[in-house]
């Protein structure tokens, strides 16, 4: 036999079995002898961490040209311009096309981000702790489950119903009674006049913080309470048994040995707060390229920015704009990835101290 | 390419909020004609009209802005067809200001308000093209558009036809940097700018014709607005043809604005209505069907204008549309 000869190979032929019972068979030996299983998890734990790569590569890639044409000033600039989008020639900066008069600055989006989210954990950090300790120590079992039950509906329901009830609902009331009320009693001192000036429509900070506690709420309410719960019995029957009210038997005991936890809830909640988009968009009031001058003025952050402006992006010609809600992409992600780390930090400090159990007594 | 083909067909629009009103009363009129074509119809803006049917993902993007040269030189295959003649209102929300007075505002005043030099009622630039009117001091609250609008591009090209130093040319577009005035409210679609303006006393915007009958319902007031003659006018019937009759030589490839037409009466913010199709289909029925509900939508289908405001093309302009509609092909 020449080496040029076709080799027959037998398919499905006498004596063997066709390819899918020969498939089945080696499927189910894979699964019997734990092949399956190995390479399912292999793939199920790199599929992840090639996912990620994926998005930044692609954001990198996208938002290069940007980046190529602002430098590190897009971070510090305010600009907020598609600029003309109907000029016969695009401008050319580094290389990269552009319509005439565009500029972007990430500024602004930044600090709406975080003031909101800020907004959203002062309200919500004491409410759901406070949540918690009622519902694992003071309300009777039936209505603990309840309130439990509700607060989990509250976590899994659609953030663009929580935005459609602040634009409708919670906004005039901010407009009409909170905001006008807040505005006329704050005394004339320096900080406190973030709280004091134009009341605006309900649309902005002050209403966008409200709706992302309300997302922020069960996350880190429901958190708490399991650790709560797991807190043992005896260090709180000891402090009651040395005549301990209940009020500092949750401070002294058991909100110091959960302390790590709460944290790490709270991150949980902040990382909602700083992505959430749908919501926070139907009620900041969109307002680009500048800082909110008060607590109740209109603003933006970026999430909220790329959702709104991705339509307008999308028909500017030299590409310039898409680009720019890329690094935008990017900018929110790196802000995520460092609040993570941050978290993580302060959770080894805090658990490190271990129990610390009646520190200060 | 008057008649669709037999067999059944779904054409998809978006886009343009202000016109989506038309586009609600032409879909069930011509499939009332034709049964074999359905319309699905969105309203969005006038941006994602254009990006869509750039991307292909619509069959027709509807637009109150006509293609930017870059746009046009990117996609050489779309082309903006004019289907009817809209003009935009600026609107406002004043309590005390009974709505039967319509108050008179320009383009230099406007431009002085969103960028932030008037910045209360009672302004006397104001108050000096009203008088008789008692306006309050309150502030302006400015109501703009948040998407990518042609109600914007319109607006601020009014603006700017009136007032180039208040009001930039870079400051033209269906999105634009809004001079930061506190308290502003970015409004989604034209549907949200009426709700702005009706929750937000003191307020002021601008939206299309199409939507009269609700700013109406909503209790808001409507601006006569100043033309480059120096009147005041409101949209109607006679002064949007006052202000057609100013432009009488529409390219060939219909992209025109028509803003700040001369005339003693024409309304100074009309535009074409434009359907955004590309000239490249994938079908030949699909070419066939685009074509007879275009060409039914400048001749048949004019008789639903009315009920939006909107007016016919004039004669010469439904020539050229033909002439862009036949481009179409499978």
């Amino acid at each position: 036999m020449t080496a040029s000869a076709p080799v027959v190979r037998p398919e499905g032929g006498a004596g063997q079995d066709p390819l899918p019972r020969r498939a089945v068979a080696a499927l189910r030996a894979g699964i019997r002898n734990g092949q399956a299983l190995r390479w399912t998890g292999a793939v199920g734990a790199v599929i992840p961490a090639l996912a990620l790569a994926f998005v930044l590569v692609v954001l990198v890639i996208k938002g290069w040209p940007a980046f190529r044409i602002d430098g590190w000033s897009f971070f510090s600039s305010k600009a907020w311009s598609q600029g003309n989008q109907y000029a016969l020639k695009p401008e050319i900066k580094n290389g990269y096309e552009l319509p005439p008069g565009a500029a972007y600055g990430a500024l602004p989006l930044i600090v709406g981000t975080l003031a909101t989210s800020l907004i959203a954990l002062i309200i919500a950090v004491p409410v759901s702790v406070g949540t918690a300790l009622a519902i694992v120590e003071r309300l009777p079992r039936r209505l603990a489950y309840a309130v439990g039950l509700f607060l989990e509906v509250l976590a899994g329901m659609p953030s663009v119903i929580i935005g459609l009830f602040g634009a409708v609902t919670l906004g005039p009331i901010v407009a009409h009674d909170i905001a006008p009320y807040v505005a006329r009693n704050v005394p004339d001192v320096p900080v406190l006049s973030y709280f004091a000036g134009k009341t605006g429509s309900g649309y902005g900070l002050l209403t966008s913080g409200l709706v992302l506690s309300l997302m922020v709420i069960p996350i880190i309410a429901a958190t708490t309470r399991d650790l709560v719960r797991q807190v043992p019995i005896l260090p709180r029957e000891g402090a009651l048994a040395l005549g301990m009210s209940d009020a500092q038997t949750a401070r002294r005991v058991t909100l110091p040995w959960v302390g790590a936890g709460i944290v790490g809830s709270v991150v949980l909640g902040l990382g909602r707060a700083l992505g959430e988009t749908i919501a926070v968009a139907m009620v900041c009031g969109a307002s680009f390229g500048s800082f909110p001058s008060n607590l109740y003025d209109t603003m933006i952050t970026a999430a909220a920015a790329i959702v709104l402006t991705l339509e307008a992006a999308l028909t500017d010609a030299t590409g310039y704009a898409l680009s720019v809600l890329a690094e935008i992409g990017l900018v929110l992600m790196v802000i995520t990835l460092l609040t993570n780390i941050g978290a993580r930090l302060l959770v080894r400090r805090v658990s490190s101290t271990a129990l610390p159990v009646g520190a200060g007594i | 390419m008057t008649t669709p083909a037999s067999g059944s067909q779904t054409i998809s629009e978006t886009g343009s909020s202000l016109m989506a009103p038309l586009f609600a009363l032409w879909g069930p009129a011509y499939h009332s004609q034709f049964s074999q074509v359905t319309l699905s119809t969105a309203s969005s803006s006038s941006g994602v009209g254009i990006s869509s049917a750039a991307a292909g993902t619509t069959n027709i993007g509807a637009s109150d802005a006509y293609l930017s040269p870059a746009d046009m030189a990117k996609y050489t295959t779309l082309e903006n067809i004019p289907l009817a003649v809209a003009a935009l209102m600026v609107v406002y929300n004043l309590p005390s200001v009974p709505a039967s007075t319509n108050l008179k505002l320009n383009g230099t005043v406007l431009a002085k308000i969103y960028s932030g030099k008037i910045t209360k009622w009672n302004d006397p630039a104001i108050t000096a093209l009203n008088p008789g009117v008692t306006l309050p001091s309150a502030s302006i609250v400015l109501v703009h558009r948040a998407d990518s609008s042609g109600s914007t591009f319109l607006f601020t090209s009014y603006m700017n036809a009136q007032d180039p130093t208040d009001w930039s040319s870079s400051l033209i577009g269906t999105t634009v940097a809004w001079p930061k005035q506190p308290g502003e409210i970015g409004a989604t679609g034209s549907g949200g700018i009426v709700s702005s303006v009706k929750t937000t006393p003191d307020s002021i915007s601008y939206v299309g014709v199409s939507y009269l009958s609700k700013v109406t319902a909503a209790k808001e007031g409507e601006a006569a607005v100043g033309n480059a003659s120096g009147s005041f006018v409101l949209p109607n019937t006679a002064t949007i043809d006052a202000a057609l009759s100013a432009f009488t030589s529409t390219p060939a490839n219909e992209a025109i604005s028509l803003i700040n037409g001369s005339g003693a009466q024409a309304y100074p913010i009309i535009n074409y209505e434009y359907a955004i199709v590309n000239t490249s289909q994938s079908s030949t029925t699909l070419a066939q069907d685009l074509q007879a509900f275009l060409y039914w939508a400048v001749t048949s289908g004019t008789t639903q204008l009315a009920s939006v405001n909107f007016q016919p093309l004039p004669a010469s302009v439904v020539t050229l549309s033909e002439a862009q509609i036949a481009k179409i092909s499978g």
